[in-house]
């Protein structure tokens, strides 16, 4: 598998009809969804590539002596106000807004220019004409609207657009700054965690987010598994949240490793902006913003790697970095694991399935079938027990159709688009 | 002896990530290296049978408990873990520096904390001159990386007489992590 192709993000837009990808190599690949014939659909359109661009290159920062990767980190969309549509994506160090629009239209007819732009000799001009547009074969183009550099002294996990559309957040290990989306020479820091002194550092921030709705609120995850709630009207620097959310440790499950596995690796507000998800190494929580000693649900994404800990520690599993999605009615939740599992849970009717992103075991248009993993004992037939499982085979990023029931998931270097079965 | 075993173990596993992480790409990754420390401090506190060391344990029954914990346990040192579970939440001092020296505080003040702390200071087996190394590269690495891993008590490295062999060339490639962080 070539580095540059490992999957690094996934995300749909507002509508849901365009799905973005990010890679390892800085690329940014585009899927549009069929306008399909919605009279004799069978199902919903497929996805085909849009666009491709490389939004970011590798950089080299010679103060410090260090490689900036161009990696995609995060993509998110703006929502749609004229024909072109706008995203923004991030690598560890420069935020960039991408405008991607159509031409399906070109000018014919220059006086001065042949048809294949070469300049004519002006002498030859005897007559004048108005040039008109002529339908071309669509194009897509992407161009860098805005680049948001030199903010970031650490290595930038999070970017959240405001409710507002006009400002936007980046976060990295210690700090979260807050930008217009017009504006790139200047950034406010809204949240600084840096201690005086380095060597009293015991936690880094690993996701932020804006509330869906609220335009002066946001959340960041600690990697020591709280959730701080911070109100900009507040102050101008969010050092003190307004609330923190956290669950006490269960003492009996204590080890060398109850920190790391503690981490958040994603936080995700719901559309309605009640609840707020969060992704740790063994599960899925969501807390309600009135509550913050507990969850109110906690999923277990595969509590069988609790007893395996040590083994992935040692081949540096146990710092993957899981995210985790809604369904756009909030009612069901999904995220990936290992073996190129993902798994989903249903909040209403408590019932959970884990399905299988792969090639070999699923035909296309083949109704993907639920699998389960043996955690000990006497494995079933179908089962797969637990140590035959590919940590190889990771899927990280999942993302779930804003609207309706297609989600897109990846595994290190493809993408699997799956929807639910149309009648 | 099989939880300092695995301590040890994952003491060397911990050195070695902190090591191959200095020639990654992109720079060094605050987050994880963060995680590794905190990991290696819990497991040095158990390999080194430093009180509050048991926080870090994975559960296991408690009969018969390990040796160690037997001779701390006679002079009237109480695992954290029994308290602290009653109040919901592990407090483990190695939850950060500023914790962890109240609690000494109280262990200190009655005593006992410190009498079987020097009992249980371990040699450790000199049979296996890499767990010897290990140990010693510990207290090294302990006294130049003071804030993540816990200020370190004068007495404590002293009762380790002859431990003082020291890994060149692992110490050299130790100190640049400490000035990288430092430079954060």
């Amino acid at each position: 598998v070539a580095e540059a192709d490992i999957i690094s993000t996934v995300e749909f837009n507002h509508s849901g009809e365009l799905l973005a990808t990010g890679d390892k190599g800085g690329r940014v690949v585009i899927f549009q969804q069929e306008q399909e014939n919605k009279i004799q659909s069978l199902s919903r359109g497929e996805y085909n590539v849009y666009s491709t661009f490389q939004s970011h290159e590798p950089e080299f920062d010679y103060l410090k002596s260090l490689e900036i990767e161009e990696k995609i980190n995060k993509i998110r969309w703006l929502p749609q106000k004229n024909a072109a549509q706008f995203l923004l994506s991030t690598n560890d160090k420069t935020i960039k807004l991408w405008k991607i629009s159509e031409r399906d239209k070109r000018p014919e007819g220059y006086n001065l220019k042949e048809e294949d732009g070469r300049y004519r000799d002006p002498s030859t001009v005897t007559t004048l004409r108005v040039p008109v547009f002529r339908p071309m074969d669509l194009m897509v183009e992407a161009s860098p609207r805005r680049i948001f550099a030199n903010a970031h002294t650490y290595h930038i996990n999070s970017i959240s657009i405001n409710s507002d559309y006009e400002t936007y957040l980046s976060a990295d290990d210690l700090r979260i700054n807050l930008w217009h989306l017009e504006i790139t020479d200047r950034s406010f820091n809204i949240v600084d965690i840096k201690p005086a002194n380095m060597e009293e550092l015991t936690e880094v921030i690993t996701a932020a987010e804006f509330h869906p709705n609220s335009c002066n609120t946001f959340v960041y995850s600690s990697s020591k598994g709280t959730i701080r709630l911070c109100d900009m009207r507040a102050s101008a620097l969010c050092d003190r949240h307004s609330k923190l959310f956290e669950e006490p440790e269960d003492p009996s499950n204590r080890s060398f490793f109850s920190e790391i596995i503690s981490s958040i690796s994603d936080v995700k507000f719901s559309h309605s902006g009640r609840y707020m998800m969060t992704r740790d190494y063994l599960s899925v929580k969501i807390w309600d913003l009135n509550m913050e000693n507990r969850p109110v649900e906690t999923y277990q994404v595969h509590e069988y790697l609790r007893s395996k800990l040590c083994s992935l520690y040692e081949n540096d599993c146990i710092f993957d970095k899981f995210e985790c999605c809604w369904n756009g009615s909030d009612s069901v939740v999904m995220t990936g694991s290992y073996n190129n599992f993902f798994r989903m849970f249903d909040r209403n009717t408590k019932r959970d399935i884990t399905l299988e992103a792969s090639r070999e075991n699923n035909k296309p248009r083949t109704v993907l079938k639920p699998r389960k993993v043996c955690a000990s004992g006497k494995r079933k037939k179908d089962e797969i027990s637990v140590d035959s499982l590919d940590f190889n085979k990771k899927i990280l990023h999942t993302a779930w159709h804003p609207k309706e029931n297609i989600i897109a998931v990846a595994t290190t270097n493809n993408l699997y688009i799956f929807q639910d079965k149309v009648n | 002896m099989e939880f300092r075993l695995e301590a040890h173990r994952i003491v060397s596993i911990s050195l070695g990530k902190i090591y191959s992480a200095r020639g990654q790409r992109g720079g060094l990754k605050l987050h994880k290296n963060l995680l590794v420390s905190l990991v290696l401090r819990s497991a040095r506190r158990v390999y080194l049978g430093e009180p509050g060391g048991e926080c870090g344990l994975p559960p296991r029954p408690r009969d018969p408990p390990p040796p160690d914990c037997e001779r701390l346990r006679r002079g009237g040192y109480r695992p954290l873990g029994s308290e602290a579970a009653a109040r919901g939440r592990v407090e483990c001092p190695a939850e950060s520096p500023r914790k962890r020296s109240a609690v000494e505080r109280g262990q200190a003040a009655g005593s006992p904390g410190k009498k079987p702390r020097r009992e249980a200071e371990p040699s450790p087996p000199q049979e296996d001159m890499e767990t010897g190394n290990v140990a010693s590269l510990i207290s090294i690495f302990g006294s130049s990386f003071s804030g993540l891993l816990g200020k370190e008590r004068g007495a404590a490295e002293a009762s380790e007489p002859g431990q003082v062999c020291c890994e060149q060339p692992v110490l050299r490639s130790l100190n640049p992590w400490s000035t990288a962080i430092v430079a954060f």
